[in-house]
């Protein structure tokens, strides 16, 4: 915060004497404020009205703040951090706090709908009642948001059905008008007959009608009449009735109620309604995961290829990167810019791609690999070769990006040092080893365990060469020999049950992270990475 | 001041985005269609709007996305009023509750086991347009008069098979279940077995069953004789194929474009006969759903009773993509002997199961497979572990 006012200041003095220039900037800045809070005032009635809160509380947030930043002259630093802030706020923060709150909650197949809504569809479910008699409609609108069907049932009596109830013609509150004499009602109070194609444009709204039968059709209640098709009115009856004060939803038609339990419609005999909703169904996820045999079987095998898969990735590319880079490094290497340009190829391919091909070239029948080598190898067929493979392709992907930091690591090192070294008789290895390679591991360290970290979740590499194959015979879930945590979670999450269990998949996102998390503090801790190295530099 | 400016951008786009998203809103159709789809649909949707006035737009997703997508749009107010799709989506979209039923008027004009797999308990979901399988393409130069039954297929295998220079009597892509059913079915087994009301029962698998078994000794027996390669995937097989390397392989429709692009003289039938029974693919069925957030239900029932399910647009969806069609009479006139080969086919499978469930079988019998494959374990006891795996995996949810 210090160097933040120092800063300021300078900021102050330097443009004291610009006064033209800030006047212009002031009334630019202004008006692009005044646009910014106009466009948020006129879009928070809308966000209101389509009950996007968190959409509205960041606009509001982000509009205040953005107000704050550019009007107070104390929170000048503010206006360069806001940005970032803002994304962070965006990016960052917002959907770790969704997983963490999806992980909570039953979100997947099957319960992706709101409560409300799954309650809507099932109380919006009518069942055709064929021996009740259909009704031809004609249609009427005053183009100003008022409809009207007129029915006429097969014996030619006719009903005016407005605002939700049905008439008779003697007893409609809207006059009926037959303007042309043509024996076809043109008005229905100032509601005028929409001839044939015209209906169209209005389907939306009449499909919405529903009459309720009263004593001029049947007296009963039960029975509501709905469109069918643009030809005709049927008669229907509710397939559902929900009751908010038990929280059940009864079958009409055999008066089964279905109660509500972990998100889903259940009767007393454990027959489940298709469609549930999304609820919070505490730890049940987590403990789901930690408890069930199926789960926790094959974890520590995946558990330890994860680990032994994330270290290899990173020392093998590492140890690859940094030799080239010392190659490279060397001014006495001709052409080091062509070397240079063709060893960050693999880096500049989409990984997706190279993955797929390395994988053609691993096929032990028609593969080059085993081509070239005239051997049949079963690379993508047998664990330990599976392995192998996966290793030498994340090798291949991985080696440019560890060449490129250890590149710019060495230019970083004071030559003078090796100049010491040599004065002091040092072998080039004695210097690699005891000059080059720890201040290197200085400034890579950070990079190591991040690189570790991301080879723990590499889930694309496994799933574009292997697929997490081969399948290992016995198992209780179906699991694969390469498979690491989340690939094989990811079959969990998405392969198992009936798909798509989400609330499941951030549980198993939290635990990774807290894996992550945990080995990498450890990490740092034990490598000193994020301490201060050069206090004296 | 640059800074400000382009953050000022961001918000308005941001807010601008959430604001205009298009969705259903009354009078005015949306339709989710994939890029091959899109085409024929919005030539379609121009006419719809010239005649009834009610303006229609179509949106590009793709196929995969169209059914991810919705989950999200849909609930939130924001999805469209029809959609393409796969009758295997089924399942999933109903128990999410995203698909309304279909008042369908032209059913009879359509194949009975396309309208079958857009059934979903009592009600129908969608309108099919196309309906295919996978069946046997053979290459002439190597396979002049396609095998009848499984003993004249090893015949024929065992003439072309020559290990040393990469020839292949046959191959299916492994381990790939699709692929491997029809040989599974012949025989008799099934994934998922049927109540007496017609529904699938889940926690009945028969992918252990004698004829399962049989069906797998078959495969095995070639990858031992040298006809079969192990280890090849899809793109593998399609490669030794157009390479003219493979007398045989077990694939759908959609490779016959990039067949005749690699200019191979194949021939496309049906896989043959085992055991004197006819192999049973999955048959696929894709068509036009109506959402259930959808706000012009009437108006997509008409837009789908009286523009999609007509011969002419089943023509032009026929034309755009060369699928088998769903559409009796068009299928009736259709001469290409590829085509009627699949239609055929398609016929005489069994429609993808599409309950939720069979989410939870996938992984469990490929990786059976491959053991198999591999040789790693017998047919028999792969499978009975696969089956073992699958009823947990879908009693553990």
């Amino acid at each position: 915060m210090k160097k933040a006012a120092h800063s300021t200041d300078t900021y102050n003095t330097n443009h004291a004497g610009r006064q033209p220039v800030k006047a212009g900037l002031m009334i630019t800045k202004i008006i692009l404020l005044g646009l910014l809070n106009a466009l948020a005032l006129w879009a928070i009635p809308i966000l209101w009205g389509d009950s996007q809160w968190i959409l509205l509380g960041v606009l509001v947030i982000a509009t205040a703040g953005i107000d704050y930043a550019f009007l107070s002259k104390k929170a000048l630093p503010l206006r360069f951090m806001l940005p970032g802030l803002l994304f962070m706020m965006i990016m960052v923060i917002f959907p770790i706090g969704y997983t963490v709150y999806v992980a909570f909650t039953n979100f997947g197949t099957g319960h992706i709908l709101t409560k409300a809504q799954a309650v809507d569809q099932y109380t919006h479910r009518y069942l055709l009642q064929e021996n009740l008699p259909v009704y031809t409609p004609e249609y009427y609108t005053d183009n100003a948001g008022q409809f009207a069907v007129l029915l006429t049932d097969p014996d030619g009596r006719q009903f005016v059905g407005y605002e939700q109830t049905l008439y008779s013609l003697a007893e409609s509150p809207l006059e009926l008008v037959d303007e042309d004499g043509d024996g076809v009602f043109d008005k229905i109070g100032n509601l005028g007959r929409l001839g044939g194609l015209e209906v169209f444009s209005y389907l939306g709204q009449f499909e919405k009608l529903v009459f309720q039968y009263d004593d001029h059709l049947d007296n009963r209640t039960d029975v509501y009449l709905k469109m069918r098709s643009m030809d005709q009115f049927a008669s229907y009856v509710p397939q559902f009735e929900y009751s908010a004060a038990s929280d059940t939803l009864t079958d009409l038609e055999d008066g089964t109620a279905y109660r509500v339990l972990d998100g889903s419609f259940v009767s007393d005999s454990g027959e489940t309604l298709d469609v549930g909703f999304r609820t919070t169904v505490g730890w049940r996820n987590f403990t789901s995961l930690l408890t069930n045999k199926r789960i926790a079987g094959p974890f520590w095998q995946v558990f330890s290829w994860t680990i032994v898969w994330a270290i290899l990735s990173v020392v093998t590319t590492f140890a690859l990167g940094l030799l080239l880079a010392v190659l490279l490094n060397d001014a006495k290497l001709k052409l080091r810019g062509l070397y240079r340009v063709l060893l960050i190829i693999p880096y500049t391919l989409p990984a997706f791609i190279s993955a797929l091909i390395w994988r053609g070239m691993f096929n032990t029948e028609v593969g080059l690999i085993n081509n070239v080598l005239g051997m049949s190898i079963p690379w993508l067929q047998d664990p330990f070769w599976a392995k192998v493979a996966l290793i030498i392709v994340n090798l291949w992907l991985g080696f440019p990006y560890m060449m490129i930091i250890s590149l710019g690591a060495l230019q970083s090192i004071p030559t003078d040092l090796y100049e010491a070294a040599t004065v002091d008789g040092a072998s080039g290895w004695h210097q690699f080893w005891k000059i080059t390679f720890p201040l290197l591991l200085v400034s890579l360290a950070p990079l190591l365990i991040a690189s570790f970290a991301f080879n723990f979740n590499n889930f694309s590499v496994i799933y574009l060469v292997t697929e997490g194959r081969p399948a290992i015979a016995g198992a209780l879930t179906p699991t694969g020999a390469t498979d690491i945590l989340i690939t094989y979670t990811y079959r969990l999450a998405f392969e198992g049950g009936s798909g798509g269990r989400y609330g499941l998949a951030s549980a198993v996102s939290i635990l990774i992270f807290l894996i992550v998390g945990t080995i990498s503090w450890f990490n740092f801790r034990f490598t000193g990475a994020l301490e201060e190295v050069n206090d004296n530099g | 001041m640059k800074r400000f400016v382009v953050l000022a951008l961001v918000l308005l786009s941001v807010v601008g985005a959430a604001l205009t998203a298009t969705a259903s809103t009354e009078g005015k159709l949306l339709i989710w269609a994939d890029e091959l789809r899109t085409t024929v649909v919005t030539d379609l949707a121009k006419e719809f709007t010239a005649k009834y006035k009610v303006p229609v737009e179509v949106q590009e997703l793709g196929f995969g996305d169209i059914r991810d997508q919705l989950a999200v749009a849909a609930p939130a107010g924001k999805g469209p009023d029809i959609i393409v799709g796969a009758h295997d989506w089924l399942g999933q979209l109903v128990t999410n509750g995203l698909i309304a039923p279909i008042d369908f008027a032209k059913q009879k004009d359509f194949s009975p086991v396309a309208l079958n797999a857009f059934t979903w308990g009592k009600n129908l979901y969608g309108v099919p347009y196309a309906i295919e399988s996978i069946g046997l393409f053979y290459n002439k130069n190597l396979v002049p008069n396609p095998p009848k039954t499984w003993d004249e297929l090893l015949t024929i295998g065992r003439r072309i098979s020559d290990k040393a220079n990469k020839k292949y009597g046959f191959v299916i892509p492994q381990p790939d279940p699709y692929h491997t059913f029809p040989m599974m079915s012949a025989a008799g087994g099934y994934v998922f077995g049927t109540n007496p009301d017609g529904t699938l029962n889940p926690l009945d698998v028969g992918l252990n069953n004698q004829g399962a078994v049989r069906g797998l000794e078959l495969l095995v027996q070639l990858i031992k004789e040298g006809i079969m390669p192990t280890g090849i995937d899809y793109p593998t097989m399609m490669s030794l194929f157009k390479e003219g390397r493979m007398g045989m392989i077990v694939t759908g429709p959609w490779a016959i474009a990039e067949i005749r692009e690699a200019k191979v003289n194949y021939g496309f039938t049906k896989i043959p006969m085992i055991d004197g029974k006819a192999p049973r693919p999955f048959v696929g069925v894709q068509g036009f759903m109506i959402s259930s957030f959808s706000k012009n239900k009437m108006l997509a029932k008409a837009f789908l009773n009286d523009y999609i399910a007509t011969e002419a647009t089943m023509n032009a969806l026929f034309n755009k993509d060369p699928r088998p069609t769903a559409h009796l009479a068009l299928a009736a006139k259709i001469t290409d002997p590829d085509i009627i080969g699949t239609f055929e086919s398609a016929n005489a499978g069994i429609p993808m199961p599409a309950i939720p469930e069979m989410a939870s079988v996938w992984t469990a019998w490929s990786n059976a497979l491959e053991l198999i494959f591999n040789g790693k374990m017998t047919p028999q006891k792969a499978l009975d572990e696969a089956v073992v795996q699958i009823i947990a995996t879908i009693k553990g949810q």
